[in-house]
């Protein structure tokens, strides 16, 4: 057995002339020495051996028994002084269905119509997006393509970010279906948020069409085997046997309780709340429903003017404190770009009352739990896949987070994107040193 | 002057009176010479002066005298006014009575309407209207002028209050007569505000527009008056001068639009008489600094609906004070002097006048200042106090009989007298008839309530022995009673009618019950009403929240004093000087400066603050090159492809949170730049983030005046739909010529003026000056390094491009705002000497960003050029320093360099980095403690020192969140009360201030 301490990834500029390419299976078995692994469900390995083989994990442990082990691998890397941690999960994201925000002709993420579960986001996931590269450059290996607009904007799948093309790349197809559900105050129009905020006078009317289109989706999946096929029907099967989750995007205290109501008494199984912005006013309540929330990433601006400056850093460990299953979103201004900066938004949550590993469980195995795939990724543990990922500093801090190797089912995964390449390139016009 | 011998009244009867003379009659002539005198009376001739058993002598519609022991001729209609009062009329100098309110008419098509809409020798903006005249277009509107003389109202000035500047106001009388009577006088004010009103035109799309366009269109004026040679006939010019000399009135909303105004007066000459919003008591002291004469509105806010905790939520903290707080404003304006006069304009229901007048008093408003201002105040800022305000000899005839002190709750305006003329309020026999009484028809008795106002009494009736009130229809008329009711006993209606009996009180008649049957009836005076009467007694002490500053969450009771000297030691110092990161090092701010820095300095004396920074680190302030908070307003003049005349400066808002939010996030400074909605955009505001300073004391003083430039998809309109394809540039081949021109216009307008200049005095006197055009001052001021360009740029194209045209015109480009495609062309940058500033990780969002990498800063910086990371965007502004730490990872900057990213590189890229971005004794104090790395996402701004006083601290944040939440609290609770106590209430609304960044166009920029 070879012994490899070092993996070299230093390449000349010139070799950067094109995009990173789809990994192939792991066909060698790796051993990571010497590294601090963190195993996503808030321990921490100090100096650590993680093995994978065939795309899973193999070992995760102490490096006491080096020796005992080396010979299992066929390639050793040794990771000393770094870390290792399970691959990123990106929930609620129209990654790969959105190009360019302000280009029409890029935008495949938001369809027509008010009630959509039947589509389905995971058949418009561009594997090519060129932002792609640019999120799994910092950790981010999964993701849950989600579609957006309308009452019910369709079904997101989970995507492993790396893939020739979307059937390669999906993880787990149509696991849930997403509501968004109506606000119960609204502003004028268009920018007419000056007007202030009113009553929306359409909610009840939201309500009534809501509960009539959960029972008879309900009473329709009592039968198996329809004769007249009611696509829309069809979809909504799975939120009723548990096969589908059910993604309510609310954010305000009331409709947050109104809209767990309701889909409980329509009889839904699984229920997660995205958004959340308000549920610091009521953890209780979500904690005694046992409803997981998705927050809205936390650099954000506070709703209102006399909450506290730091609101939205700290409802994560709000949440995550009440026992909360709590994952995080990057959702808003400049997505899907801004996925890249999920691991800050964890390191957020760590300044504002978590631990870094509690911090690290939001968008790693608790993101798994939530998406129901957590006994294959999310955490850093033998038999699950080795999706994962090595930083020479903390990645949850923007100032070291600098991924150097990653691996998704153990395929070594091309960390170039367009952006280094650019960097190299233009480095190399004006004769500077690359750092 | 007691006694006035008939001789003499005979003689000022002789002066001819202002009768129709130039009409026609159609019958006899009717002319009145009879006087009326209203003698017994207590007579208020004004606000100070109370005259006992008087007398008041009138006639032809004018004051003969007021007075005591006055003696009237034969041929007087005597009125025995014993018992009663005798006031003058109110005046209201705001108003559009006679107008119909102006509704905007929404365009709806989105194409650019440049030019004004309306055809005529006018001026060249429909915005500004001076040649509307009030008078000419005015009539008399009879049932506006009756809900108004209910009031008490006698006389007011009027406008149609559309506009700019709106033109004159006319002050006419509430009278029925001939229009030609009531008008007292046709040109009596000019009236202006911020408004565009109802004008089709594009231009001002904004408050700093609005502004520009007042500015330039006194220079216009002027230039016009002044001019011998007309180049045009401009009738807007014409009238505008033609009104200077009329009272000037200018409407605002709010007390920062107050100053606002009041600043545009001082440049030119101008005090106004400021309509303000009510909300003045905010900032009492900085208002009286103007001198303005004031005009207020008593419009108080209205309570929500707080009873469900959660709806409640939404109501801000502001709007809650808000309720609180405003309805003592008036009284808050006396007790600073301000002079003011009192509006029922901005009332939803004009019926609501005197409640809030009452309330106003209850807050503490003297009598005599609310009389004052209703009177003498309206009518001598107008220079009227001769004809109307006061009861006094050759005065119009403009007074009301009252029952009593007309601020008596009790009060009852019995007539109101306008031009001599009578009209009847209330009936002047009336008698208070509430009270209960013993009711008894035939051989049945029951109570009996009478209650409520004189003219629309309620009655109350219940059976003997039964607590069911029975609501009963009931009229009164002087004298005469009407009485029906359901006496629930199945025998139907009972009808009465009778008269009223006084002394005893008694009500005494006949009726009718369902039976047909006559009977008679009478009801006993028993007892008055007395809940009104106690409920005013218990009315607790009034014990409001404090004001605040800003009228913020999170502001302060006191405003900004002095700096504290501060000692900090012991911290990790990032010096941004050669020195580098010192360990363990004290940093000793005085008098608003860093004094010292060293190890174990020690204070000059027990005063300094000492403050223990062990395991914190310190750094210079953090400095956000581009910005868009703090802006009122609207923060683009998009209409045109130049606006190089609008001013941030004019429109900073020092009320918005987002100050505070920086401030908790280590920031200092802001440049508050123009949109990016056009090539030349406006000049920009560089300021301090002085938290509960006025605008005018956050701005920087002595910084050099910079102007925002943009570039790409923005000022082409890429993105603005498929109907907005005419403004000039399209492309990026039109924005050059968009510079080339500018510059080429601005050159030859220096010519112009260096040319006339250079002209003896006698030759001058030949020929007309050159206009001056706000615009091209401040090109010319590009073109002569006295005012610097940052520009909002993306693609190295137009980058290169901009630096040419500068180049040719001999000036370089100061900064390149967010040139995220600035690593392309960095050597370029280097050689032509320009900056850039630089988002960290921003891209994807539109065509032009798709090359934006997050290593542009990094290559900038490693190239030589001065780089900045800047925000343009109000969360992002709070963490710079963590979009610093980003190029660490990205390019590898050292943490030193990446610091100097967002503190010294802005301030060399403003020009400020002689006095900020570094800790260096003799620089301002403007420094941050934080908690931890200051470039790591786990760091805390502790501390933050603008000019040495502390304007954020963690600590006194957590305790001001406490207060908030108690004044909150409290504040609903009243409302609570409020509400049961029978005030209306409304559904919770939330007002949404709006977050502006570069593309930000507003539809009306007065709500935003």
């Amino acid at each position: 057995m070879k012994k490899i301490f070092i993996l070299c990834l230093i390449i000349s500029s010139a070799a950067f002339a094109q995009k990173p390419v789809p990994a192939k299976q792991q066909t060698e078995s790796i051993l990571l020495t010497g590294g601090t692994a963190h195993i996503g469900n808030g321990k921490v390995i100090e100096n650590s051996l993680v093995g994978f083989k065939g795309g899973k994990l193999t070992l995760v442990s102490e490096a006491a028994n080096f020796d005992a082990v080396k010979k299992q691998y066929d390639k050793i890397i040794d990771i000393t002084g770094k870390q290792v941690y399970p691959g990123f999960i990106a929930m609620n994201t129209n990654l790969g269905l959105v190009e360019i925000s302000a280009v029409r002709a890029t935008l495949d993420y938001a369809e027509v119509g008010a009630l959509n579960p039947n589509v389905r986001s995971v058949i418009a996931y561009d594997t090519d997006s060129k932002i792609i590269p640019t999120v799994r450059t910092n950790g981010v290996l999964l993701a849950q393509v989600t579609p957006r607009s309308g009452l019910i904007s369709g079904s997101s799948s989970v995507v492993e970010l790396d893939g020739w093309n979307w059937e390669d790349a999906t993880f787990k197809t149509d696991e849930g279906i997403h509501l968004n559900w109506s606000r119960m105050f609204t502003t004028g129009g268009f920018m007419a948020a000056a007007q202030g905020i009113k009553k929306n006078e359409e909610y009840e009317k939201f309500i009534t069409n809501i509960k009539k289109f959960f029972a008879d989706s309900r009473a329709y999946s009592e039968i198996k085997d329809q004769k007249e096929k009611n696509l829309k029907f069809e979809a909504m099967r799975g939120l009723f046997d548990g096969n589908r989750t059910l993604y309510i995007h609310a954010d305000n205290v009331k409709e947050i309780m109104e809209a767990v109501n309701i889909a409980k008494d329509a009889g839904v199984k699984k229920i997660v709340l995205i958004g959340g912005n308000e549920a610091w006013r009521i953890p209780e309540f979500i904690k005694q429903n046992n409803i997981p929330v998705v927050v809205e990433r936390p650099h954000s601006l506070p709703a209102r003017a006399e909450d506290d400056v730091d609101m939205p850093y700290k409802l994560i460990p709000i949440l995550f404190k009440q026992g909360i299953l709590v994952s995080i979103d990057s959702d808003g201004e400049m997505s899907p770009a801004s996925n890249r900066n999920i691991p800050f938004y964890a390191g957020t949550a760590a300044a504002y009352g978590l631990t870094k590993e509690q911090a690290l469980m939001t968008i790693t195995s608790n993101a798994a739990k939530i998406l129901g795939i957590d006994d294959k990724v999310g955490t850093l543990e033998t038999g699950k896949y080795a999706t994962l990922f090595v930083s020479d500093g903390d990645a949850l801090d923007m100032k070291t987070n600098n991924v150097t190797l990653a691996f998704i089912e153990g395929k070594n995964i091309d960390l170039r994107n367009e952006q280094k390449e650019l960097y190299y390139r233009y480095m190399n016009k004006y004769g500077l040193k690359i750092k | 002057m007691k006694l006035f011998s008939a001789f003499i009244i005979c003689l000022l009867f002789s002066i001819p009176s202002f009768a129709q003379e130039t009409f026609p009659v159609n019958g006899v002539a009717d002319g009145n010479p009879n006087y009326d005198a209203f003698t017994n009376a207590t007579i208020i001739v004004d606000y100070k002066t109370k005259l006992e058993n008087a007398t008041l002598l009138i006639q032809r519609g004018k004051i003969i005298e007021a007075g005591e022991n006055i003696k009237f001729p034969p041929g007087t209609v005597v009125h025995d006014m014993k018992g009663k009062f005798i006031y003058p009329s109110l005046i209201d100098i705001f108003s559009n009575y006679g107008f119909k309110p102006v509704e905007r008419e929404r365009r709806t098509d989105r194409r650019p309407h440049m030019e004004r809409s309306t055809k005529g020798a006018l001026g060249w903006n429909e915005a500004i209207k001076p040649e509307i005249d009030a008078v000419k277009i005015f009539t008399a509107d009879s049932k506006a002028s009756e809900e108004l003389r209910k009031l008490g109202f006698g006389a007011v000035l009027t406008s149609p209050m559309d506009g700019i500047a709106r033109g004159t106001a006319a002050f006419v009388t509430l009278g029925s007569e001939r229009d030609n009577e009531t008008v007292i006088e046709g040109k009596a004010a000019a009236v202006y505000s911020f408004d565009k009103g109802n004008s089709q035109q594009d231009y001002p799309s904004s408050l700093m527009g609005a502004i520009a366009l007042l500015r330039q269109t006194y220079l216009d004026a002027q230039w016009y008056k002044n001019s011998q040679a007309k180049e045009e006939y401009n009738l807007s010019l014409e009238a505008w001068n033609n009104i200077q000399n009329l009272p000037q009135i200018f409407e605002v909303n709010d007390w920062q639009s107050v100053l606002r105004a009041d600043k545009i007066g001082d440049e030119f000459g101008v005090q106004y008489i400021i309509k303000g919003g009510g909300d003045e008591y905010k900032r009492a002291d900085e208002i009286k600094k103007t001198n303005a004469k004031l005009i207020v509105p008593i419009n108080f806010p209205e309570a929500y609906d707080v009873e469900d905790p959660f709806d409640a939520n939404i109501v801000s903290y502001n709007d809650l004070k808000e309720w609180e707080l405003a309805p003592e404003n008036p009284s808050y304006l006396e007790k600073h002097s301000l002079d003011f006069s009192l509006t029922t304009y901005g009332l939803k229901k004009k019926d609501e006048f005197w409640k809030n007048l009452r309330k106003a008093i209850e807050y503490g408003l003297s009598e005599e200042t609310a009389l004052k201002s209703l009177t003498y105040n309206p009518a001598s800022f107008l220079g009227l106090q001769d004809k109307v305000g006061s009861l006094k000899k050759g005065m119009l005839a403009n007074f009301l009989i009252t029952s009593s002190d007309l601020f008596d709750k009790k009060n009852i305006i019995y007539e109101n007298w306008v031009n001599g003329k009578p009209y009847s309020i209330n009936d002047f026999d009336a008698i208070n008839i509430n009270g209960n009484y013993l009711l008894t028809i035939g051989d049945k008795t029951y109570k009996l309530k009478i209650e409520g106002e004189q003219k629309k009494p309620k009655a109350q009736v219940q059976r003997e022995n039964d607590t069911t009130k029975i609501s009963a229809i009931i009229s009164v008329k002087r004298k005469l009673i009407t009485l029906t009711f359901d006496p629930k006993d199945k025998t139907g209606m009972i009808r009465l009618s009778g008269s009223i009996f006084e002394n005893p009180l008694l009500l005494k008649g006949k009726g009718q019950p369902g039976s047909g049957e006559w009977v008679d009836w009478t009801a006993e005076f028993i007892s008055g009403i007395t809940g009104e009467k106690e409920k005013s007694k218990i009315k607790p002490k009034l014990r409001l929240t404090d004001i605040i500053y800003p009228f913020q969450p999170f502001g302060r009771k006191t405003k900004p004093g002095n700096p504290k000297d501060v000692l900090i030691q012991n911290a990790t110092v990032w010096t941004n000087e050669k020195d580098g990161i010192l360990q363990n090092t004290d940093v000793y701010l005085k008098d608003g400066k860093i004094f010292r820095i060293g190890k174990n300095l020690k204070p000059e004396n027990s005063s300094v603050e000492i403050i223990d920074a062990t395991g914190m680190q310190l750094t210079p302030g953090i400095i956000d090159e581009h910005s868009h908070i703090a802006i009122s307003g609207g923060v683009n003049e998009g209409t045109q492809s130049s606006s190089a005349e609008v001013r941030i400066g004019d429109v900073i808002n020092s009320e918005d949170i987002n100050i505070y939010r920086q401030l908790s996030g280590g920031v200092v400074a802001s440049q508050l730049l123009h949109g990016s909605a056009n090539p030349i955009g406006g000049q920009s505001g560089i300021v301090k983030l002085r938290w509960g300073k006025i605008p005018d004391e956050m701005k920087i003083n002595g910084a050099d005046g910079f102007i925002k430039f943009a570039l790409g998809e923005n000022v082409k309109q890429s993105n603005w739909g498929d109907l907005v394809r005419e403004r000039f540039p399209q492309t990026r081949m039109g924005v050059e010529q968009v510079y080339v021109d500018a510059f080429t216009r601005a050159r030859e307008y220096e010519n112009k003026w260096k040319a006339y200049n250079s002209l003896s005095a006698s030759d001058k006197q030949k020929i007309s000056p050159p206009r001056r055009d706000l615009e091209l001052d401040a090109l010319l001021e590009i073109l002569n390094h006295k005012r610097f360009i940052t520009c909002h740029s993306y693609v190295q194209s137009e980058i290169n491009m901009l630096m040419k045209v500068a180049e040719s015109f001999k000036f370089n480009v100061n900064t390149f705002t967010h040139i995220l495609e600035g690593y392309k062309v960095a050597d370029k940058m280097k050689q032509h000497g320009a900056g850039g500033g630089s988002f960290s990780d921003w891209w994807a969002y539109k065509f032009e960003v798709y090359e934006a990498i997050p290593y542009n800063a990094a290559i900038m910086h490693d190239e030589g050029v001065t780089v900045a990371i800047n925000s343009d965007d109000a969360e992002m502004g709070r963490r710079l320093n963590q979009e610093a730490g980003k190029s660490v990872k990205y390019g590898g900057l050292s943490e030193e360099e990446a610091l100097k990213l967002v503190t010294l590189n802005p301030a060399k890229l403003l020009h400020l980095d002689k006095r900020m971005g570094s800790i260096k004794a003799g620089k301002d104090a403007d420094v941050v403690l934080w908690t931890d790395d200051p470039l790591s996402v786990y760091t805390k701004a502790q501390k933050t020192f603008v000019d040495g006083i502390c304007y954020y601290d963690k600590d006194e944040d957590a305790k001001m969140r406490e207060e908030i939440n108690k004044e909150r609290a409290e504040i609903i609770q009243k409302m609570i009360e409020a509400k049961k106590e029978g005030e209306g209430v409304r559904k919770p609304v939330k007002k949404e201030d709006m977050l502006y960044n570069c593309g930000t166009i507003v539809e009306d920029y007065l709500s935003n």
